[in-house]
């Protein structure tokens, strides 16, 4: 028979510039005695070239030093994010993610519930010994009714602090997991119910099943303040009391999760551009840079002016940026967007100081038209009073916009009031053609709105302005 | 037969408390670290593996059939 020792384990562990054999945990610690079984059920079903565990933040943490396959370490409470990314990228890796109670149970508990509910293909071993230990045994979710922990000192009270959380029964209320149990490893008949199970885990895995989770109650002896038999024996009657063992969710006979969707590449382009209009930007250093800033409240049609340009720059083949920037308000709250075209690639699509401002109302002349550049110009609504000048050296239009929008019975289109004057000022350096085409692309779904826009464009170019 | 590498051993105990022979006792003889490791009395051993199981370290003993 073969002889009984440690396999799927390196042989050495360079921790800390040493190479020792021996692991970081306390004596008596559950940790180990979990280590080692799942290192064993990992190389017993030859599973170790497929294998990427995600270690967590927590006693568990060096995780990466001991069993022999692939790790990631995940940021604290975080270990269920990464292996969803993990499994998503690797659908044929057996992903196991390894977590604490503080961890998955405290900081990471949402990405964990979440990982469940999605039914991401990893197992999840969720290592319980009722307190945050690496930190010195402060309470965690999982600390019992009265027991004593550095911030619980006169024991958990369930009027100040709640009662204990019961990871496996809350995710046994999704409906995609495979596998959710708890099991101990206080004693020996309780070790080997834990070695099953974490082999089923494994199994699972191996086999394209879906979401496990398996809560392992541990002791930790250093901060139960107990030597090692105590420990276990209090792992044994006072946790179990609160956390009892068994299988909560068990439909390994499951057909494997159908792979993900993948996502198409081209999406994105299918979504937000027209297939037959994309051409790439040509370079021509003698296009001199031009930054807007169209500013106003929202439902003035603010972000679509500054995307009309930006779009005639596009046709245009410049280099260009549209950056809108406004509040959590639909309608209503202050407004703007900031568009850069230019002959050359674009650094940073902010603006800070425009050669041309467009104000639509009066916190937006007051908020921006001190930052314009000289030489620059300032086109304000007529509405708008004007109560400071611009800086030196900026022209200002008082421009009509909102009247004659009105005037032609169609107040939302005060912003094509406003690209006529960028047209008729010569404000852009793009081509009349392309202003206009632009607009009207810009009501593509509304093709007789586009063409009354043109119209409407048009007729106020041809306002007289003094 | 229990074989016991006395260097990786914390002394916890929890393998003299789960063997059912009772083959197994913590020395008085300290190693490396300073810690009372455990030590096999030479007989009785029946290859079970409950020692092994219930060991945190991995290398600390092992069991030969």
């Amino acid at each position: 028979m073969a002889t009984i020792e440690q396999k799927g384990m390196y042989k050495v562990f360079p921790r800390s510039g040493k190479n020792v054999s021996f692991t970081h945990y306390c004596p008596g610690c559950g940790h180990g005695i979990i280590n080692k079984l799942i290192a064993e059920a990992c190389a017993e079903l030859g599973l170790q070239d497929r294998t990427i565990f995600v270690d967590p933040v927590g006693c568990g943490v060096f995780t990466y030093y001991y069993w022999d396959a692939a790790h990631i370490s995940a940021a604290h409470g975080r270990a269920s994010a990464a292996a969803t990314g993990v499994c998503r990228a690797r659908p044929d890796a057996v992903t196991i993610a390894y977590q604490g109670d503080g961890d998955l149970g405290a900081i990471g508990f949402n990405n964990a519930f979440q990982a469940a509910s999605r039914g991401e293909k990893f197992g999840c071993i969720f290592v319980n010994n009722s307190l945050y230990g690496m930190t010195g045994g402060q309470m965690a979710p999982t600390t019992l009714d009265g027991e004593t922990t550095t911030t619980t000192p006169f024991g958990r009270d369930p009027a100040l602090t709640g009662h204990p959380l019961h990871v496996c029964e809350v995710f046994a209320q999704l409906q995609a997991p495979v596998y959710i149990a708890r099991v101990s490893v206080a004693d020996t008949r309780r070790i080997m119910q834990a070695k099953k199970a974490i082999r089923k885990v494994f199994e699972i895995q191996r086999d394209g099943k879906g979401y496990a989770l398996l809560e392992i109650l541990a002791p930790c002896p250093t901060n139960f303040k107990m030597d090692p038999l105590k420990a276990a024996d209090f792992c044994m009657n006072e946790m179990e009391r609160e956390f009892p063992l068994g299988v909560f969710r068990d439909e390994e006979a499951r057909e494997p999760l159908a792979a993900r969707p993948v996502p198409r590449a081209s999406s994105c382009r299918d979504l937000f551009v027209e297939k037959d209009a994309v051409l790439p930007a040509v370079d021509d250093a003698a296009f001199a840079e031009k930054r807007f800033k169209f500013a106003g409240y929202g439902g003035q049609g603010i972000l679509s002016l500054g995307l009309c340009v930006a779009e005639a720059a596009r046709l245009e083949r410049r280099h260009t940026l549209w950056f809108p920037s406004y509040g959590p308000e639909q309608r209503g709250g202050s407004a703007n967007c900031s568009v850069v075209v230019s002959g050359t690639p674009i650094g940073s699509p902010t603006v800070e100081h425009p050669d041309v401002l467009v104000c639509m109302n009066q916190p937006a002349y007051e908020r921006f038209a001190g930052d314009v550049k000289r030489g620059g110009t300032v086109i304000v609504d007529e509405t708008v009073p004007v109560k400071t000048d611009p800086p030196d050296g900026v022209r200002l239009i008082r421009w009509p916009a909102i009247k004659m929008a009105e005037e032609f019975g169609v107040p939302k289109a005060a912003n094509t009031m406003m690209l006529a004057a960028l047209k008729k000022f010569k404000c852009t350096g793009l081509s009349d053609d392309n202003l206009e085409k632009s607009l009207v692309a810009s009501f593509k779904k509304k093709p007789a709105l586009g063409e009354k826009n043109r119209e409407l464009l048009r007729l106020a170019e041809a306002r007289e302005h003094s | 037969m229990v074989v016991i590498d006395r260097e990786n051993c914390k002394g916890c105990g929890r393998c003299v408390a789960a063997c059912p022979k009772k083959c197994l006792a913590l020395g008085e003889t300290l190693n490396a670290m300073g810690i009372k490791s455990v030590e096999y009395k030479g007989e009785g051993c029946i290859s079970c593996g409950m020692c092994f199981y219930n060991c945190p370290e991995p290398y600390a003993l092992k069991v030969e059939k």
